[in-house]
């Protein structure tokens, strides 16, 4: 075969073009990423200091810490994983097991991508006219259950697509040896679905963990310790919203130091799922 | 019949098939050749009838290797593997066919053309032609496919049976009439008994061929109707 | 004895396990198996042979009613497991594939232990203690010529063993629930000829005590482990008769094609 060379010039010309700009682009996107965790760090880590994890939020012009915001954010957090947690596990497994073939499943699916990408200041508003407004007062549940409306649609998309990654043919093989449905979603398909599974649910602890908006109007934030979950209740990202914005000193170094301690904490989880994948695709 | 979908495997076949062709082609050659050696002593025509059996040992190796190596290669089946296994079984008759032809002309030079009466002559030819026309129908019938053919021409091999009960009768008569005449007599009784093996090799080269073409075997009970073996010293 | 039926083979004079009458099968609307009537004998190998789509592995399928896994695949007709129609609405799906175990094409273990894969199967409806289970486990995996090789790791995952190794757990854990019949969906098609060999010594031994039916796209080896054949073309039942007689002589002229490589 006689081969062009100018023909073979040009394309390789172009594939190196195309390979910079690709480069390139890489670079600018991995400089931002810099720049955010270079500034986090720099203008966090000199807040770092046991007080931060022992003391409250302080009134300005104090020092203090931000124990009740990270305390509130952790509950909230927690009480939206286990309510969220179970409704999208077994949304997600109807949708691939029960109801794979039928027209509700593309239906719920559907919904379920616009509930993804939905604002989270609308879920706010609506667990807002939900409870808050009937209650009379703000409340740390109300947040919780903004933050499980968050966690649902992750969950569900995740389940539904861990569990289509299953094999048919090791359904098949369940089947095969005589176990009812449930036992081969149970013992079958959960089982190899797993690692994809927890990475779902991780990923959704990642997602919720930083949502401001919908705290805003559910739990509004408290300056005090409070462990009633009747009451609002103070948590990171709100803290963060309230102390950044203000003209005090302390609070906005505290403000620098909650947002990397938010930062390392969705980094470390993003990692672990990361490895729990990896571990998966080894095999 | 359809082609392989490999075309090289039915290349494979037809160069058996041409072998098989050629053999029976010789075969024929031979058996003509050699009697009529006999009959008018031509050595030199002998001569050529005993080389000959030199290419058709030649031609049943090379169809042993190449049927050898199609059932290594190709895994034949049903009729493929019969037409394979059937064309080693032919091949051997075919050699030994062309093996006894050599025995005829081997022995020409010993019978001599004064020792054999007219008679004898026409006894011999007779059956000789018999054979010949079995030799080159059994290999036309295969090659066409005609099975019903085969089965007639094995059973045919009964006539050349009788033929050659009736030439042994003549030869004893001979010999017994005058003694000069027995080294020519004995050496054309084995002549004509090499005719009626040939005739015999033929009967197994139909039924392999039937074989071969319908899968089925013809009945095992084979007209024999050779009374040599039994006729005590008849007057 | 010979039977003028023209599907029931020639010489055979042994019980039939499994009698599939008047079998039609749809994809949808479009039909998949045409009126298929055939006598499968106990205790032994039979071999489904064809091009492919031509319906065996949907006519296996049916055996064991795995199809009713998927929506819009339905059989009409009767198939008769000792007399019993196990296409009748009421027969219980999961006590039927006790009886008729299958094993895939591609070896799926479960996600667990070689131990578990195989317990697991007879933990579903049997009640025994872990003696007996250990016993039950041990008997399988010798059954499937594994026990040699995985003794010494009961506990690690299933997923940790070579191709040839799964597929002969995923026989062993299929016999260790102690079925009637076994059905093999081309089982050595994704293995090297070595695995493959063992595979079919397996079937040779397993055809003592079960029936055996396997789909296969490799002739020679339903020539090799069967002891009668069906050759089926486009959802027909073309040919069905002993083995021997299929590979040698055939009846039918499409047989003949479809074994010495003129299809198509």
């Amino acid at each position: 075969m006689s081969v062009a060379m100018s023909l073979h010039q040009r394309r390789k010309r172009k594939n190196g073009v195309m390979m910079a700009l690709c480069v390139i682009a890489a670079g600018i996107g991995l400089a931002w990423l810099a720049l955010i965790l270079g500034a986090l760090i720099y203008k966090g880590v000199s807040g770092i200091s046991p007080s931060v994890f022992t003391e409250m939020t302080p009134p300005p012009g104090d020092a203090g810490g931000l124990l009740n915001a990270i305390y509130g954010s952790i509950v909230m957090t927690v009480i939206g994983i286990v309510v969220g947690t179970p409704i999208g596990v077994l949304a997600g497994t109807y949708m691939a097991e029960y109801g794979r073939f039928s027209k509700l499943t593309t239906v719920v699916r559907f919904i379920n991508d616009i509930l993804l990408s939905a604002p989270s200041i609308i879920i706010g508003l609506f667990v807002y006219e939900l409870m808050v407004r009937p209650m009379g007062h703000f409340s740390a549940i109300a947040g919780a259950v903004a933050l499980s409306i968050l966690v649902i649609p992750v969950v569900v998309r995740t389940t539904e697509d861990m569990l289509n990654l299953v094999p048919n043919a090791l359904r098949e093989a369940g089947t095969a040896i005589g176990a009812p449905r449930w036992v081969v979603i149970r013992s079958v398909a959960y089982r190899a679905a797993l690692s994809g599974m927890v990475t779902g649910i991780l990923l959704a602890i990642a997602r919720i963990s930083g949502e401001t908006a919908p705290l805003l109007f559910t739990a509004l934030n408290n300056q005090f310790w409070s462990s009633n979950l009747n009451a609002p209740m103070a948590s990171l990202p709100v803290t963060i919203f309230q102390f950044a914005l203000s003209p005090y000193e302390e609070w906005q170094q505290l403000a620098w130091t909650g947002a990397l301690i938010i930062t390392l904490t969705v980094l470390g989880l993003s990692v672990i799922a990361r490895s729990l994948t990896g571990r998966r695709e080894d095999r | 019949m359809a082609e392989h979908t490999v075309a090289s495997f039915d290349e494979d076949l037809r160069q058996i098939s041409r072998l098989i062709n050629d053999m029976g082609d010789l075969a024929g050659s031979m058996v003509g050749g050699s009697t009529r050696a006999l009959l008018e002593s031509d050595n030199a025509l002998a001569q050529r009838v005993v080389s000959d059996d030199a290419i058709m040992d030649a031609r049943q190796r090379e169809l042993d290797d190449r049927a050898i190596t199609l059932i290594a290669k190709r895994q034949p089946m049903a009729d493929d593997l019969r037409n394979v296994v059937g064309s080693i079984r032919m091949a051997g008759d075919l050699e030994r066919i062309g093996d006894l032809a050599k025995n005829i002309a081997k022995r020409v030079g010993s019978v001599g053309v004064a020792a054999a009466p007219r008679d004898l002559t026409h006894s011999i030819d007779s059956m000789a032609q018999m054979v010949l026309i079995q030799v080159q129908g059994v290999i036309q019938e295969y090659m066409v496919g005609d099975a019903s053919a085969l089965a007639k021409l094995r059973n045919d091999d009964e006539r050349i049976d009788v033929k050659y009960t009736s030439v042994f009768r003549e030869l004893l008569t001979y010999m017994m009439e005058d003694p000069r005449n027995i080294t020519a007599c004995t050496h054309l009784l084995f002549c004509a008994k090499n005719l009626e093996r040939i005739g015999d090799h033929v009967t197994n080269i139909a039924e392999n061929a039937y074989y071969v073409l319908t899968g089925t075997q013809l009945p095992a009970n084979r007209p024999k109707q050779d009374e040599t073996a039994m006729s005590a010293t008849a007057v | 004895m010979l039977s003028t039926d023209l599907n029931t083979p020639d010489t055979i004079v042994e019980k039939a396990k499994i009698e599939v009458k008047n079998l039609n099968f749809y994809y949808g609307q479009s039909k998949a198996l045409k009126d298929i009537n055939l006598s499968l004998p106990e205790r032994s190998v039979t071999a489904f042979i064809g091009p492919s789509g031509c319906g065996k592995s949907t006519l296996l399928r049916v055996l064991n009613r795995i199809y009713e896994l998927y929506p819009k695949q339905t059989a009409e007709g009767q198939v008769l497991l000792d007399g019993k129609n196990i296409l009748d609405r009421s027969q219980d799906l999961n006590l039927l594939r006790t009886k008729i175990g299958m094993v895939f094409q591609k070896p799926t273990p479960f996600p667990m232990s070689i131990y578990e894969n195989i317990a697991f199967g007879v933990r579903l409806y049997e009640k025994i203690s872990k003696a007996e289970m250990d016993n039950r486990v041990e008997q399988a995996l010798k059954r499937a010529a594994l026990w040699s090789e995985v003794k010494d790791k009961l506990n690690a995952s299933g997923l940790s063993l070579s191709g040839g190794q799964q597929q002969r757990l995923c026989i062993a854990r299929t016999v260790a629930v102690k079925p009637e019949v076994i059905l093999l969906d081309e089982p050595a098609s994704a293995l090297d000829p070595l695995s493959t060999a063992k595979i079919e010594e397996l079937i040779d031994e397993l055809q003592a005590d079960y029936t055996i039916v396997i789909v296969t796209h490799n002739m020679q080896q339903a020539a090799r482990v069967s002891r009668q054949t069906a050759f089926m073309y486009l959802g027909e039942l073309v040919e069905f008769d002993r083995t021997e007689k299929i590979f040698t002589s055939p009846r039918e002229k499409r047989t003949q094609d479809y074994i010495t490589g003129r299809f198509g």
